[in-house]
């Protein structure tokens, strides 16, 4: 199903891009002989930070704590094009532990996620060292909310698919001597599916049979996501010391349900860009290297 | 596009009710809580709105936790209903009907004079075979997780007996998947086990259609009973036990013998008061087979209505119990 779903981002992305062609050009000035290196650059990252939510199905109260997140992420210049097309992976697993407001229920949210998108490259010339992405991704997010008081509603599985819209500016700079990218991410859910039971419908009824009204097509008039991503990666060598602030925006409002999932955190990391140079391929101290980000 | 998101944004996010963690806040949030969650009011006939303004009035400004939740919980028991609970740090609140019931059941004169104080136990069930080779079990608590395999050996040891007594008096309730594990080993085929519904708003009429639900036998490797089977009940038959008699009510070589069960047809789910307190009421409603609420109890099967008598008590018979003896005896004979 992800290849499926892969394809038709593919699809989708290179016709948004064939609009934009003509009004935004870019030198694409790899010689077709010559050697290209595109490394991968990684990053793991480890966030840490408040998060806020409300599940009506749950509680009416809404619950604020902390939360946590261990994320991989895959940035690579594509191999068609390089130079304009960056793909991105991105994956995490979460953990968020908050308490309603006299402090004396607790509800846990254990999310696990995966991410793959592809954006389109500009590198302004006016500016050296900017550049801005602009492409879609997919993403497959689940979990549960669970919340130990209650009797046969202790649960809320969340399962969401979306096609989103992505940007990203980044921007390679010194700071002294020490070279810093600067690195901004949107990321917008436009459509998709996602889980809900009904308002007062038990699980022990789905798991009966009763499956009717819990699939929902997500769109921004009963769902609304958003990302933010803000990081700073300092280049020490080889490997980069990355500094950052995620921003996490779920609501939904459906079969009469309100759920809110937020989230502000810090993120701290390592990232660096590893090249495969195979031998007989040609004279690697010649190859282009075409980052993805850096 | 920002803009369009913006304003979509503000769709998604839909505003909600929020309380304030006062007296009033609090009486406000329990009684919204109920209002769009509950799922019998019309069945019971309760005008909850003139009932949150009675009620509300006895509310003050100054007053006390205790004194809050005394009203709280004296709204609550307009409900009748035993899954209907306050529950706050020093006390829960309860309308528990079997309190005004006969108690029909004394399990001291079943270990002393059928048991002799030997029995076997597995998965939360006394079980053992009588002198006149009935088999008796008790199963006292349906959140006793039921293995199969323990139902295996239960089964396999009673299965010399001329029938079985399936004792469920006290039996409070617990998971409806032990109730669905346990019918199986009585059934050949798939049942129509029942209907459940669900509320799909806040209005008091907004319910999905019932959706009937059945039951599978257990697996063909499995042991079953399929002798006369007699269940007893009394009014502490509740909620999950509840719903396990109205099945068995209605297979063809099941009585029920005892008192009408406790009732507590409604699947109960459980929101809380901006002051931590958790509310438990009635959320979804499970009908018997014939469509039927039993929110107030199952019948035992006809001519099988008994309570305890007081002088068989005192010489060490259960009269429940006898009566039930007397029932298999003769649906033995009808199948002889």
């Amino acid at each position: 199903m992800m290849e499926t779903m892969r394809r038709w981002l593919l699809a989708g992305i290179f016709a948004i891009v064939a609009m934009l062609e003509p009004v935004v050009a870019v030198a694409d000035s790899i010689a077709v002989a010559e050697r290209v290196v595109r490394p991968v650059n990684s990053a793991f990252t480890f966030d840490m930070g408040g998060a806020q939510i409300l599940d009506t199905y749950l509680t009416p109260i809404k619950y604020t704590g902390m939360g946590m997140r261990l994320g991989y992420e895959r940035m690579q210049a594509m191999k068609f094009s390089p130079e304009r097309w960056v793909s991105q992976m991105d994956m995490g697993v979460e953990y968020q532990k908050v308490k309603n407001i006299p402090r004396n229920h607790t509800m846990h949210s254990l999310m696990i996620e995966y991410q793959w998108g592809m954006m389109y490259r500009w590198r302004l010339t006016c500016v050296p060292g900017l550049q801005l992405m602009a492409g879609g991704s997919t993403r497959l997010r689940g979990g549960v909310i669970y919340n130990a008081n209650n009797s046969n509603n202790p649960v809320s599985a969340k399962i969401h698919w979306s096609v989103n819209l992505q940007a990203m500016a980044a921007y390679n700079m010194r700071v002294g001597k020490l070279p810093v990218t600067f690195r901004y991410e949107a990321t917008l859910p436009f459509i998709g599916a996602f889980f809900s039971p009904e308002y007062g419908q038990s699980f022990y009824e789905i798991y009966l049979g009763d499956r009717s009204g819990i699939v929902h097509c997500g769109w921004w008039g009963n769902r609304f996501d958003m990302r933010n991503l803000f990081t700073v990666d300092l280049h020490f060598g080889g490997t980069s010391l990355r500094l950052g602030y995620r921003g996490q925006i779920e609501t939904s409002y459906v079969n009469n349900l309100n759920y809110h999932f937020f989230t502000h955190s810090a993120v701290i990391g390592v990232s660096g860009e590893w090249m495969s140079l195979r031998s007989g391929k040609g004279d690697v101290e010649r190859a282009r290297i075409i980052s993805a980000l850096y | 596009m920002v803009a369009a998101a913006l304003s979509m944004f503000l769709v998604s996010c839909h505003e909600y009710e929020e309380f304030s963690n006062d007296p009033y806040g609090n009486f406000d949030a329990l009684w919204t809580i109920i209002d769009e969650h509950y799922c019998f009011f019309d069945y019971k006939d309760i005008d909850w709105n003139e009932v949150g303004q009675r009620y509300r009035a006895q509310v003050l400004p100054g007053m006390t936790n205790e004194e809050l939740f005394d009203v709280c919980a004296q709204m609550l028991k307009e409900l009748k209903d035993g899954h209907t609970n306050l529950i706050s740090s020093w006390d829960v609140s309860r309308y528990w009907i079997w309190e005004q019931y006969p108690v029909n059941y004394d399990e001291r004169i079943i270990d002393e004079y059928y048991l002799n104080f030997n029995y076997r136990q597995a998965s939360g069930i006394k079980y053992q075979i009588l002198s006149n080779n009935i088999g008796y079990m008790h199963y006292g608590d349906f959140s006793s997780g039921i293995g199969d395999g323990n139902l295996d050996n239960i089964l396999a040891y009673l299965a010399a007996c001329d029938g079985l007594v399936i004792d469920v008096r006290n039996n409070g309730g617990g998971y409806l998947t032990n109730v669905e594990k346990l019918v199986g080993r009585f059934i050949t085929e798939r049942i129509h086990a029942g209907y459940i519904s669900h509320k799909t708003g806040p209005g008091h009429d907004e319910f999905s259609e019932p959706y009937a639900y059945y039951f599978d036998p257990a697996d063909d490797t499995r042991i079953k009973f399929l002798k006369p089977v007699v269940v007893l009940t009394n009014r502490s038959s509740f909620s999950a036990t509840n719903n396990f008699v109205s099945i068995m009510k209605t297979l063809p070589n099941v009585r029920i013998v005892g008192d009408t069960t406790g009732g507590g047809s409604g699947m109960p789910f459980t929101s809380e008061l901006p002051n931590g307190w958790n509310v438990r009421f009635s959320a979804c409603s499970i009908l018997d087979p014939g469509g039927n609420e039993t929110e107030f109890g199952v019948a035992p099967s006809d001519e099988c209505k008994v309570d305890m008598d007081s002088t068989d008590m005192a010489s060490g018979h259960d009269t429940i119990l006898e009566t039930a003896f007397r029932v298999i005896g003769e649906m033995g004979n009808s199948i002889n």
